[in-house]
């Protein structure tokens, strides 16, 4: 304690240079999670808001919610396994639709599922919807940026089909597109005009969802899935990977930011070695005047600490400030939750990055000192 | 008269090159309370080492180090640290201050380790300070001090703990001649005053009237010679 504060006191210039490049890196790691976080739950928010434990999907869909296709018998089978109110239906469609009298499109993502159940959005603005409400939807409030108000009507350009905007729910994406909430009966609509639109099928085979969404235990799921073949069941965080782009936007931030924690690891392990070595016959001194080398390693231990712990302080306070003055369209998130496991990885990372040095530390022989003419 | 230091038959062997090589040979040593003594000897003679066991840094290969009475073999490291810290008071040769401490922080550190009270550590920093005529130097760096200056702070911080023996390796290396003068006189003043038991090599014999005895380490023994200083010369 009292060495190693009263070093940094000292060396003012050697700590303040280190504690940059720290405040720096530690930024850069607090705002890719940040960024990271935002564009996973810009990505996914749909499907992680929804309360569903796991979902059920036609086999060989890769889990992907847009492949699979699964018809009410098996809505109800796993209905009658799981639960009636614990299976719900679920229709993903990515499409694009117009604002009527405008010309800008924008991709927006279908959901349809059941407005009285547990699978249903909360209305921010506007009025909700039901299952007996006819030709209206909720949208995600993005849409808004775009020129949609209540009241607005929205044409689906595969269909044709035409939807007056109820109202807005917030946070609601898949695949970066937001979400547009619309009941069962609208959904079947769709799926048979579409089908007639192609030419393929009757409208009577049309009752067509991609997915069931389940709350049930690990028992139950083992059940459902021998129960209904074709089909597999997957964790909803499975599901969450598998929408189109998440696992690799995830992937390479991830790696940015595993590589950052590498980087700040090393970067104070070289730095701390370097003034170790140049600090031997010190240490040496200290040694043959009694100091014991538990509370040598303490104190460099302890120095690290205050770097890290100090520029991450720093960083935090830093990353806040940026937040504040970012565009809200820009996705980013961090978590209290995030924000401190980030921290504890981070001063973990440096303390592993100390102890190098702290080993280094335990070699220094006391015997250096004898017969020395410079330290 | 008590002796506060004793070296009894030490025996050092180094292993070179599969040849067994004699470092210290029965060395044999007792210096008493308030006494200074001088230890020459070409390089390699084996000061160093004799040195570092006597100052509880190394193990001999067989015999005794006494250090007021209290035998130092059989200790670990932790117990040798703490032995080193409050029995003993090491001078080395230049700049074996630390570097980022001011004067009076030295001196403080070694007492801290040693658990003594801040307020009472504060005082006798003070009064070692006053002692070595250095009480207008307590809140400089080293780097600011002249070579006189830091071995006098170095000798302010080996009396810190109220050591029984005083170690100084070539204390007048890096000084000129009327400095070294200076510096040893106080050390031998200290030495008389605190009633320590005190060993210097050195290299130096415009010091060596200030001590008490002046003592040759030749093939691996300490001898007492009464003629001039050349005989360092012999190989050993």
């Amino acid at each position: 304690m009292y060495l190693a504060i009263r070093e940094m006191r000292f060396a003012k210039a050697r700590y303040t240079l280190i504690a940059t490049i720290m405040v720096l890196v530690a930024f850069l790691v607090l705002f890719v999670t940040g960024l990271a976080q935002g564009l996973a739950y810009d990505n996914a928010a749909s499907v992680k808001n929804m309360a569903a434990t796991h979902f059920v999907l036609e086999q060989d869909s890769n889990h992907r919610f847009t492949r699979s296709q699964l018809d009410q018998n098996q809505v109800e089978k796993a209905g009658l396994i799981v639960g009636k109110e614990n299976a719900e239906s679920l229709g993903v469609k990515m499409t694009t639709v117009v604002p009527l009298g405008d010309t800008e499109k924008i991709d927006v993502t279908l959901l349809a599922v059941n407005l009285d159940g547990w699978l249903a959005p909360t209305v921010t603005e506007g009025s909700p919807i039901s299952d007996q409400t006819k030709g209206h939807v909720l949208v995600d409030q993005k849409l808004s940026d775009s020129g949609v108000k209540i009241g607005s009507i929205i044409v689906d350009q595969a269909s044709g089909t035409k939807w007056t905007v109820s109202g807005f729910v917030k946070n609601e994406s898949f695949s970066h597109t937001p979400a547009v909430f619309l009941n069962k009966q609208d959904w079947l609509n769709l799926q048979a005009q579409t089908l007639t639109r192609q030419g393929t099928g009757s409208a009577a085979d049309s009752k067509v969802y991609n997915a069931i969404a389940i709350k049930a235990s690990k028992e139950k799921v083992k059940e459902l899935q021998s129960a209904l073949p074709n089909t597999e069941v997957i964790k909803k965080s499975e599901a969450v990977s598998a929408i189109p782009g998440y696992k690799e936007e995830q992937g390479s931030l991830l790696m940015m930011i595993v590589f950052l924690f590498v980087i700040s690891a090393f970067v104070l392990a070289v730095f701390f070695y370097v003034i170790t070595i140049q600090k031997t016959s010190q240490f040496g001194i200290l040694k043959a005047i009694g100091t014991r080398t538990a509370y040598l390693a303490r104190s460099v231990t302890l120095q690290v600490l205050v770097l890290s712990v100090g520029s991450l302080v720093l960083s935090v306070l830093l990353v806040q400030l940026f937040e504040a003055v970012l565009p809200s369209s820009m996705p980013f998130q961090l978590g209290f939750s995030t924000l401190a496991l980030t921290c504890a990885s981070f001063v973990t990372m440096s303390l592993a990055g100390s102890l190098f040095s702290v080993w280094k530390v335990a070699k220094i022989d006391a015997l250096d000192a004898i017969g020395r003419t410079a330290a | 008269m008590k002796k506060r230091l004793i070296l009894q038959e030490i025996t050092r062997t180094f292993e070179d090159g599969g040849i067994e090589i004699t470092i210290l040979d029965k060395l044999d040593l007792e210096v008493a309370e308030g006494e200074l003594v001088a230890v020459m000897g070409p390089s390699g003679s084996g000061k160093s080492t004799f040195l570092s066991i006597a100052g509880a840094l190394l193990e001999p290969t067989s015999g005794h180090v006494l250090l007021d009475g209290e035998s130092i073999t059989g200790k670990n490291k932790q117990e040798l640290s703490d032995l080193r810290l409050k029995k003993i008071g090491f001078i080395f040769q230049s700049a074996n201050l630390i570097p980022y401490l001011k004067v009076e922080e030295q001196l403080v550190l070694v007492s801290k380790l040693a658990g003594m009270e801040k307020a009472k550590a504060t005082k006798r920093a003070k009064d070692l300070l006053d002692k070595m005529g250095l009480s207008h130097r307590r809140t400089a760096y080293p780097e600011k001090l002249s070579g006189g200056e830091r071995q006098r702070v170095a000798i302010a911080r080996a009396l810190m703990n109220d050591p029984a023996v005083l170690f100084a390796d070539e204390p007048t290396a890096s000084l000129d001649a009327s400095r070294g003068l200076d510096i040893v006189s106080m050390i031998a003043k200290q030495v008389k005053d605190q009633r320590k038991s005190a060993v210097m090599v050195t290299h130096d014999d415009r010091i060596l009237p200030l001590c008490d005895r002046v003592l040759f380490l030749e093939n691996g023994k300490l001898v007492e010679k009464k003629e001039a200083p050349q005989s360092t010369f012999h190989v050993v």
